[in-house]
């Protein structure tokens, strides 16, 4: 007995270390970063730039506008350059699939060739417990070595394009969309800066003088000049009447324009100042008290709370590149209490073009008191009627979700084609059932084993669209936090799959999903059919109703349990859910992770050879979310009267979901459609079985059956009278 | 009999007879905003106060976010609980809910599990579009 226990305690201790390993690993989850990370202009004294350039003997403070930080190491006493390190948030906080960013430092040497990638810090629930780490890791260290001016993106190389492709992690395409993105966007920040990448040469804009003096209104109704507004909450400080800062911007190079804003012989003034390539855009701020230039601005420095920027191209001042604005001239001007014009010295910039100013501030976290930056900007776009020619025609590359819809369009098209398939299917369900007799239920069954294959090898192997709990708590978070769309779209089948099961659930209730189309759930009834009709129908069981009916709770609390712990911590209900073994089984698979979760899904998949559906009906979370609104579900199966009395549907019911009284609970019930077969099987249905007897001794014909489950009524005609016409 | 083609018996609120379409949907909107009932007033006297006084605190939650006071995980606390509580309040004042589709008038009487399924989901849709509002006004940042 001792031996026992102590076996019994090894194996607990063994299963709690193997599922406690991967989070072990998983040391970029949530990780504390210093506050000063953020802010400090000594970025390397609180990020480990040392991991990237080993090599190197010092780094540099923080400079350019985004920010980078420049690697040197001492050699024969002469200090050389190495490279560059960028902290990613300082260009970009694009979200990954949590809704946070995936906080990276990212290294180039000095020819631009990403030198070292470390992940600092990440939110993602799938690489907590279901992927390792390591993945995004290998991900990353797929860059090692490649130009950054590259046209590098995640899936197959196409040289014939010039794309060089990256290996995605299966079931965490989002995360790694998302990743390239930061990485391409913070490595051309620095690039562009430092003069690895070349600056895009625009032609310049050829202007159409109207000799016309628009008034402020008549400006900013045109575009000519465009608002900027920073409210209080955007930089994480309490609401208020005020705006943080309000700004007015516009272009000054156009002569209609810069004369009404400047006045003729002002604006004659500037341009005259200006050489050929140099642009001026003025800029007045009319709320707020926080200064656009900057309360830090020394002379010889540069203005590192504005910028402008076009495509890819940042353009930042010096004090060489400011004048002073006392006046604007265009009548209906507000009253401002700051202002100012800037000198794009650059032939890189182009009036022609749209372009952005941004305002560069900082963010407080209200819960932390941590800062971090933060970009607002306002587009702006001279009007074609002060352009010659108008505007240039721009084509705008293809968004990252959109890019993956083209190059999987036609496993999206099959995709769609199966889920309209199944729900045409299952509309005809009627057709179906009528076609079918107890003993032959193949004009059911056809379609449903079919939809069960495809979806476990092509959906659930083949594209690893198996919907989960995860998703939902992640909607929540997301929704909490930052909401994109385009989040959501990078994977289309998942976004596809989720529109098809709100539609289903709230038409027919949860059982075409579950009972139909789920990767899991079809593999679990699979296994149960092939082993009944192998031989193993004598080991099968149904738990008693009474059993039943208390088990059928637990998926309720499960997904209670779920959704309380995600509220307080979105990291550990994620943990939790690995409840669901759909990434082992699909996302994952069994051989990448640890035994433990092997083996949960042996013993589910186990089990259910010998009982149906155990999972779904006991334990699936995801089950028990989409059976509440199931409840209220537009068109259930239809009942007898008698069904109230016979068991015969109820004795049938493999979900168990008939009670007593013959009532179908349509939170449990998986839409197998056997009862409704019986409910026009006049040779099966006890009360159709009476009726069709009774119509036969009394040598009455049979008519056919009705949506009610029984013989359309046969009603006496009085004969017409002898020798009547029409 | 039971009637198979229903979960529970049959139920019909008040307002179920009518035939003017729009004193129906005004009566239903009603019904999904308001979970008391005059019938639910007389026998639950005893505990109105504790139920008001929560509608009260839950009303204060909304307005101190409105003026940015609250976090957003606050909000949604003070809504869980306020669910929890619907739940409690409408078995005693309104047990009833429809079967079928929306725009029928078929209405059961409805069993807790029923009711936690209707005020979560009803309630999950009302937090969901006045979370999203005071965020899209700016009352609410996170």
């Amino acid at each position: 007995m001792q031996t026992l226990l102590t076996v019994l305690r090894h194996c607990v201790v063994s299963a709690a270390l193997a599922l406690a390993a991967p989070a072990a690993l998983a040391n970029a989850y949530e990780a504390h970063l210093p506050a000063e990370i953020n802010t400090a202009p000594q970025l390397c004294d609180y990020a480990p730039c040392k991991d990237i350039f080993p090599n190197a003997t010092s780094f540099s403070e923080r400079k350019g506008r985004p920010f980078y930080v420049e690697a040197y190491a001492e050699a024969d006493g002469k200090r050389k350059l190495l490279g560059y390190v960028v902290l990613s948030t300082d260009v970009t906080d694009l979200p990954a699939y949590s809704g946070k960013p995936v906080i990276t430092l990212i290294g180039l040497d000095a020819e631009g060739r990403f030198a070292g990638v470390k992940i600092l810090k990440h939110s993602e629930p799938i690489l907590l417990l279901g992927i390792p780490e390591s993945a995004l890791i290998k991900f990353n260290d797929q860059y090692l070595g490649k130009f950054v001016g590259d046209n590098i993106q995640v899936g197959q190389s196409r040289p014939e394009e010039n794309i060089i492709g990256l290996d995605a992690i299966s079931g965490a395409t989002v995360t790694v969309i998302a990743q390239n993105q930061v990485m391409m966007t913070a490595g051309a920040a620095v690039g562009r800066q430092v003069g690895i990448l070349e600056p895009v040469v625009r032609e310049q804009a050829r202007f159409i003088e109207r000799k016309h003096a628009p008034d402020w209104n008549a400006l900013v109704e045109e575009g000519s000049i465009k608002r900027l507004v920073v409210t209080p909450e955007q930089v994480g400080l309490p609401r208020g009447s005020e705006p943080f800062i309000e700004l007015w911007f516009g272009y000054l190079n156009q002569p209609d324009i810069g004369k009404a804003v400047l006045g003729a012989s002002a604006w004659s003034n500037l341009m005259g100042r200006l050489k050929e390539g140099e642009h001026a855009l003025f800029v007045v701020r009319t709320a707020g008290k926080e200064s656009f230039k900057g309360s830090g601005f020394v002379r010889g420095g540069i203005y590192d709370r504005v910028q402008v920027r076009q495509d890819m191209d940042a353009f930042t001042f010096r004090d060489l590149d400011y004048y002073n604005l006392y006046s604007v001239a265009a009548p209906g001007a507000p009253a401002f209490s700051e202002s100012g014009i800037f000198i794009i010295r650059s032939d890189s910039f182009s009036g022609a073009y749209p372009w952005k100013f941004v305002f560069l501030g900082n963010r407080v976290d209200r819960a932390t008191g941590t800062r971090s930056f933060a970009n607002f900007d306002a587009d702006y776009w001279l009007q074609d009627t002060y352009l010659e020619g108008g505007r240039p025609h721009i084509v705008v590359p293809d968004a990252p979700w959109l890019r993956v819809w083209k190059t999987r369009a036609v496993e999206i098209g099959l995709f769609v084609a199966l889920l309209i398939a199944v729900a045409a299917v299952y509309a005809n369900r009627d057709r179906l059932t009528r076609a079918s007799t107890r003993k032959n239920k193949w004009p059911v069954n056809a379609f449903k084993y079919t939809g069960w294959i495809i979806s476990i090898g092509f959906v659930g192997f083949h594209l690893l669209a198996q919907p989960s709990i995860t998703q939902v708590l992640t909607w929540f978070h997301a929704l909490l936090f930052q909401w994109t769309w385009e989040l959501f779209l990078t994977d289309p089948f998942i976004f596809l799959f989720w529109i098809f099961i709100i539609v289903t659930v709230f038409l027919w209730g949860r059982g075409l999903f579950c009972g139909w189309m789920c990767p899991f759930g079809s593999a679990s009834e699979l296994l149960y059919k092939i082993a009944g009709s192998i031989g193993l129908k004598r080991f099968q069981f149904k738990l008693s109703q009474r059993a039943h009916d208390r088990l059928k709770w637990l998926k309720y609390w499960v997904f209670f349990g779920l959704l309380a712990v995600s509220v307080f911590s979105m990291g550990l209900a994620e943990v939790l859910a690995e409840v669901e073994p759909f990434k082992t089984t699909f996302l994952v698979g069994v051989l990448n992770r640890n035994w433990p979760y092997g083996l949960f899904v042996a013993v589910l998949l186990g089990l259910s050879i010998f009982t149906e559906r155990p999972f779904c009906k006991y334990l699936c979370p995801l089950g028990a979310a989409l059976a509440m609104p199931s409840t209220f579900r537009w068109f259930g199966l239809r009942r007898k009267q008698e069904c109230s009395t016979c068991h015969a549907c109820a004795v049938g019911c493999g979900s168990l979901a008939i009670d007593k009284h013959g009532r179908i609970d349509h939170r449990e019930c998986m839409l197998c459609l056997d009862c409704m077969v019986l409910y026009t099987d006049d040779r099966a249905c006890p009360p159709l079985v009476k009726e069709r007897k009774q119509r036969e001794k009394a040598g009455l014909a049979l008519t056919p059956i009705g949506e009610d489950g029984y013989y359309i009524p046969i009603k006496p005609v009085p004969a017409r009278a002898a020798g009547s016409t029409r | 009999m039971v009637d198979p083609k229903l979960m529970t018996e049959p139920v019909k609120p008040p307002y179920a007879h009518t035939d003017n379409m729009f004193a129906l949907f005004a009566a239903e909107a009603w019904d999904h905003l308001w979970p008391w009932s005059h019938h639910g007033f007389k026998r639950r006297r005893a505990v109105l106060a504790a139920e008001f006084s929560l509608a009260i605190a839950v009303s204060i939650a909304w307005i101190l976010a409105a003026i940015g006071d609250l976090q957003a995980g606050a909000i949604i606390g003070w809504w869980f609980g306020w669910s929890v509580f619907e739940v409690i309040i409408r078995m005693g004042s309104k047990p009833y809910v429809k079967q079928g589709p929306w725009w029928g008038r078929v209405y059961r009487r409805a069993t807790l599990m029923d009711m936690v399924c209707y005020v979560g989901f009803k309630n999950l849709l009302i937090g969901a579009t006045l979370f999203l509002a005071l965020k899209w006004a700016g009352l609410i940042y996170v």
